[in-house]
């Protein structure tokens, strides 16, 4: 689903690279984990999976296509395919909840009864149904983070990309969206998740790439937060776990059974 | 985009941006005003123009009681005359017909004068129209004549005012057209600004570049049209009131009629909505990355 081979990325010329020739590969219906500290790369390569930024050099690949070659007017299409969430959740203050979701396919040109029908379907899949005609000042942020990811999820795209979406909710919060975004996993969507949260990561026991002041340093199959390996400066060329020869084809073996992290399933249970 | 949705985003640009949009629309009719203006007044032209084709170039009048044989001397001698292609009589029946077609537009003038009150004339055509100077100095107080006259050398200073008008109108169109680019070209960075939001995420879900720039084209076309109607008001309100109700009382030539008003405010129209939506899209290039 996502493949980038030998990529880099320099900001300016000259500059240190915010990633440094990063290879790896994503299949179909993964949850990857993507940690570092801060700075080491991670928002950057994000946005070279949406286009937003190109590679200096290497090769993105997103759904089978090379990013660096979808023409300028085809970049929407690839934004259709790729879902994304952020820590600050950038809702529109003036749409109700449900007029946040919509516009995500308004202005995609989705006709009327189309965005009628799923909206509230996707409401109810993160849990808002009964709060759809609230403004995001009137919900939490757990509640303004589910808008967001239903707003993401709702044009049904292949890949979810989460940036820190748990940054700014309490840990009882992020657990809620934790298990929310294990959900829309398990219904098939790839998710690629950037993230600080050392509770989360430990608990989920799932796929884990580490950057390190833009290198990849680690990929480890059911990985926590810390590297096992000890400080990151070691090369990534040296052990890089399990997944040395990642699977290019179909889904990894995904676990039968995810731990559920502490909270429990979050659809409805503020509406009562 | 639905229209839907499309006309919702469009009604949240312009509530965050009441006061420029304003100040577009003013600058706007300004221009249109001007252009519409500029266009009347080369109809104004025209029209004068086609008043005076009609006619031929040379007038000789006539002195009232100038017997058969005398006239048929003096139209021999025209008809000679090497300057002079040709020659028709008119009665003092047919030039007052003519005056009455040709001041049809304004019944005031005609009210006050009958047959009797118009001199008969030959008019001529010349071989080269501008060889009119020696026609005019060579029959000018022959017997029998009372006066002859080259109706375009009358006209030089009305075409010389048209013209300057008209140049000026234009000019002023196009300095305001100047000023509307830069006020365009505002209030579609100022837009931008208040809609970053909007168009952060519609980047985000992958909506379109013309998806995301059409809101900002439609608030510009908007102000243009809105522009357009105002000007198109002031065009029809000089046409009834400065036109009709007093140049008119006070110039013998013919005016332009509604036709010329209405193909001026098409024209203003037109141009209104499209260059405004034109200037947009070159501000959008700018403020809006792809
Ligand atoms: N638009 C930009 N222009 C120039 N340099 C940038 C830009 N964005 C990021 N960088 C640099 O690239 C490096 C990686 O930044 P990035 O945002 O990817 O880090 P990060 O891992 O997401 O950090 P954090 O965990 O704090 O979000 C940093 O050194 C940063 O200064
Ligand atoms: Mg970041």
């Amino acid at each position: 689903m996502i493949r980038l081979a030998s990529v880099t990325k320099r900001y300016a010329v000259g500059s240190r690279p915010a990633l440094c020739d990063v290879s790896t590969e994503i299949g179909a219906g993964e949850f990857v984990f993507l940690v570092g500290p801060s700075g080491s790369g991670k928002s950057t390569l994000l946005r070279l999976l949406l286009r937003e930024e190109r590679a200096t050099t290497g090769l993105v690949e997103v759904a089978g296509r090379d990013v660096a070659r979808i023409p300028d007017r085809k970049v929407p299409l690839l934004r259709r395919t790729v879902g994304c969430v952020f820590q600050d959740f950038r809702l529109l203050p003036d749409r109700t909840v449900a007029g946040n979701v919509a516009f995500a396919l308004d202005v995609v040109g989705r006709p009327r009864h189309v965005v009628r029908a799923v909206v509230p379907e996707v409401l109810e899949l993160v849990g808002l149904t009964g709060k759809e005609k609230r403004f995001p000042d009137e919900l939490s942020g757990g509640e303004q983070q589910r808008v967001a990811i239903a707003r993401a999820f709702v044009g049904h795209p292949q890949v979810l990309l989460a940036d820190e979406p748990t940054g700014n909710l309490d840990p009882a919060t992020s657990a809620e969206i934790m298990d929310l975004l294990d959900d829309i996993n398990q219904a098939g969507t790839t998710i690629l998740m950037a993230t600080h949260n050392a509770g989360l990561v430990d608990a989920m026991r799932l796929r884990v790439l580490e950057l390190d002041a833009g290198l990849l340093v680690r990929d480890e199959r059911r990985g926590g937060y810390d590297n096992p390996d000890g400080p990151s400066e070691t090369s990534p060329d040296i052990d890089t776990g399990p997944l040395d020869t990642p699977a290019s084809t179909g889904p990894l073996d995904v676990p039968a059974q995810r731990p559920r992290v502490q909270a429990p399933a979050p659809t409805g249970r503020e509406a009562g | 985009m639905r229209p839907g949705p499309l006309l919702a985003a469009l009604v949240t640009t312009l509530r965050r941006n009441v006061a420029m949009t304003c100040a577009v629309v003013v600058t706007v009719t300004i221009c249109l005003a001007m252009l519409g203006a500029g266009l009347l007044l080369r109809a104004q032209a025209h029209t004068v123009d086609d008043f005076l084709l009609d006619q031929i170039e040379i007038v000789v009048d006539l002195q009232d009681g100038l017997d058969d044989a005398d006239r048929q001397a003096l139209r021999d001698e025209l008809a000679a005359d090497p300057l002079v292609v040709g020659v028709t009589y008119e009665s003092k029946q047919d030039v007052y017909e003519r005056f009455r077609r040709d001041f049809r537009t304004s019944p005031d003038v005609v009210a006050g004068v009958g047959p009797d009150d118009l001199p008969a004339s030959f008019r001529l055509a010349l071989t080269d129209p501008r060889d009119a100077a020696v026609i005019v100095e060579t029959y000018t107080g022959r017997d029998g004549v009372e006066a002859v006259r080259d109706q375009r050398a009358l006209l030089g200073p009305l075409y010389r005012f048209l013209d300057a008008f008209t140049l000026g109108a234009f000019v002023l169109a196009a300095v305001q057209a100047v000023a509307s680019f830069v006020l365009i070209y505002t209030m579609i960075r100022i837009s931008a600004h208040a809609r970053r939001r909007e168009t952060a995420i519609m980047r985000l879900v992958g909506a379109t570049n013309a998806a995301i720039r059409a809101p900002f084209m439609l608030e510009s076309a908007l102000a243009g049209l809105l522009g357009g109607l105002l000007a198109v008001g002031a065009l029809v309100l000089a046409k009834i009131y400065l036109v009709d109700g007093r140049f008119a009382r006070q110039t013998m030539f013919p005016l332009f009629g509604w036709d010329a008003v209405w193909v001026a405010a098409a024209t203003v129209l037109a141009v209104g909505v499209t260059a405004a939506a034109g200037m947009a899209s070159v501000a959008l290039r700018r403020h809006l990355r792809a």
